[in-house]
């Protein structure tokens, strides 16, 4: 706890040792991805059930805070709950229908979804469509410009961490694992599996949104291509099972370490090397880590603290 | 307590059941026998909501279930036992029972709870940290009682507990049940073991092809020579 405390101040007061605006703009993309995985992972890694569309809410989210920056100049920062709103209220259109489906056939459905808005905002007449949106900059200069979406990026990862916390101990973390081992068995065990299923969909779906709406005013020029992007959806879905999906802390490690192999790879090698790497690394943790470096790390952390064993959830009694 | 009438349930156009009716009361050890496939499963699963019949009614303390969905049924402390025992191997032992008291009136009571449980089931209370997946099949099978008992059950339904076991431990299982129901505990058995299941039970039903074909208290049952040479193979 004091060790998470510690790392978030010096995150938060890094721009006073005034690093380069490069530095800021990919820490705060990896802030953002850590903050989509978490999201991602309060219905993916709590319940299994595994969104490859998460694109859509992302996208959905910028869509709506530039079309109020745009033709209302509202700013983003003030309009992000309402590109939360709006994918939690898409998520509700297709939750009822898609939840029903299980394993792979609800991965497909929302990975077409993603498909789907995207060609809706490419043709309709007030985005712009494939011409894209220019928005208006922050007033200020380029390195307050990164701060700030530094430390807003920051906080909405502490939010998305802290919600998934807080899901993950409570008595709908519970029911939320037994739906994740076995849903059938959990019916019978009084768990009310569609209301649950749908409120951590909503509330994914909210926070991905919220994220979204502060993404698009940050990269000031949108198009559908680049926030409906699937592989924005299948980072995400990396990343948390990289990490760890059992675990909220699962997320933020899987997309701390994979945000920087990324750099690394495009930087130095080249960005075709690195998607290939990435998709071999899915191949991988799917096989060899189902429950990612968390899981396979713990017996290590454990006997480093001296803790007893690892659990699916903090017992209270 | 339990009351099932002219219960029709379908799996796509092949009929499951055909008009079951059956009784259990309050207090009472039921138990229902059948060989494979002849639908006992089916018609737990039906009770728990997990299925819908086509037509019949299921009423419980008066109160028609038909159309709840699985976890309100739950929540009315009708609860299955299910076929296979169902744990969540990569939990606790602990964190299965807490599970099992998951609906709110349960909720409450969950500490009281695994304390009684425990006091049943000692050898859980032993393994209390241990993954379910790691129990032997015997203690697996006290576990799933015991999460279904953490939910405070006024009828508790189990599907085949004595499957897989060893006659010993089959016998202790019967036994645990047998002392449950001495406690109050309303039981309905789906078991195999026709003779031990007998044995124990006030009342039975025999069910053949998902047709209820004979009922009567357990020893009537037992004392049927066409019974005992379909069932037993004596």
């Amino acid at each position: 706890m004091l060790v998470g405390l510690a790392i978030l101040l010096v995150l938060a007061l890094l721009p006073l040792a005034r690093p380069s605006t490069y530095f800021l703009g990919f820490m705060l993309i990896l802030f953002m991805y850590a903050a989509l995985a978490s999201s991602w992972n309060i219905l993916g890694g709590f319940t299994g059930y595994l969104s490859f569309g998460h694109a859509a809410f992302f996208g959905l989210g910028a869509y709506t805070t530039a079309l109020l920056l745009f033709y209302l100049k509202w700013s983003p920062f003030w309009t992000m709950p309402l590109g939360g709103l709006v994918a939690a209220v898409f998520a509700a259109l297709v939750g009822y229908p898609c939840l029903r489906l299980r394993g792979p056939y609800f991965s497909l459905v929302t990975l077409i979804l993603t498909l789907a808005v995207s060609i809706i905002i490419l043709n309709a007449p007030w985005t712009k469509g494939a011409f894209g949106m220019f928005l208006p900059f922050p007033p200020v200069d380029i390195f307050t410009n990164h701060v700030i979406f530094y430390e807003v990026m920051l906080a909405l990862m502490v939010l998305a961490a802290l919600v998934a916390r807080q899901i993950e101990r409570s008595k709908l973390g519970m029911g939320l694992a037994a739906i994740r081992e076995n849903e059938d068995v959990a019916q019978t065990l009084g768990v009310n599996v569609t209301w649950l299923k749908m409120e951590v969909f909503l509330i994914s779906a909210f926070l991905t949104g919220m994220i979204g709406g502060i993404y698009s005013y940050y990269i000031s020029y949108l198009h559908p291509s680049f926030v409906f992007d699937t592989l924005i959806s299948i980072n995400i879905v990396l990343m948390a099972l990289f990490g760890g999906r059992l675990t909220w802390l699962g997320p933020l490690l899987g997309a701390s370490i994979l945000s920087v192999v990324n750099e690394i790879l495009t930087l130095q090698v080249e960005a075709q090397l690195a998607r290939i790497v990435f998709g071999l690394l899915l191949i991988g943790v799917i096989i060899f880590l189902p429950d990612g470096i968390m899981a396979a790390a713990a017996p290590f952390i454990r006997r480093l603290l001296g803790q007893s064993r690892r659990r699916l959830r903090p017992s209270s009694g | 307590m339990l009351t099932v009438q002219n219960l029709n349930v379908f799996y796509g156009s092949l009929q499951a059941l055909h008009d079951v009716s059956l009784e259990v009361r309050e207090g009472e050890f039921v138990t229902l026998i059948g060989s494979n496939g002849a639908g006992k499963t089916t018609l737990l699963r039906t009770i728990s909501g997990l299925l819908a019949p086509a037509s019949g009614e299921i009423t419980f303390r008066g109160e028609r279930l038909n159309g709840l969905s699985t976890h309100d049924i739950c929540e009315r402390g009708l609860i299955q036992v299910p076929e296979g025992r169902e744990l969540f191997p990569r939990m606790s032992v602990v964190d299965n029972l807490d599970i099992g008291a998951y609906p709110p009136p349960a909720r409450r009571q969950r500490l009281q709870s695994r304390e009684e449980v425990f006091r049943l089931l000692p050898r859980l209370e032993e393994r209390r940290n241990q993954d379910a997946g790691t129990l032997s099949g015997g203690e697996q099978q006290m576990l799933a009682i015991g999460r279904a008992l953490m939910a405070r059950p006024s009828l508790l339904m189990l599907d085949e507990p004595s499957l897989g076991l060893a006659p010993i431990l089959v016998k202790h299982i019967m036994e645990i049940l047998q002392e449950l129901n001495r406690q109050g505990l309303t039981i309905l058995l789906v078991s195999q073991e026709v003779r031990l299941a007998l044995s124990l039970a006030d009342r039975a039903y025999v069910l053949e092809n998902g047709r209820i074909i004979r009922s009567g208290t357990g020893r009537e049952l037992l004392a049927d020579t066409g019974i005992v040479s379909a069932y037993l193979g004596l």
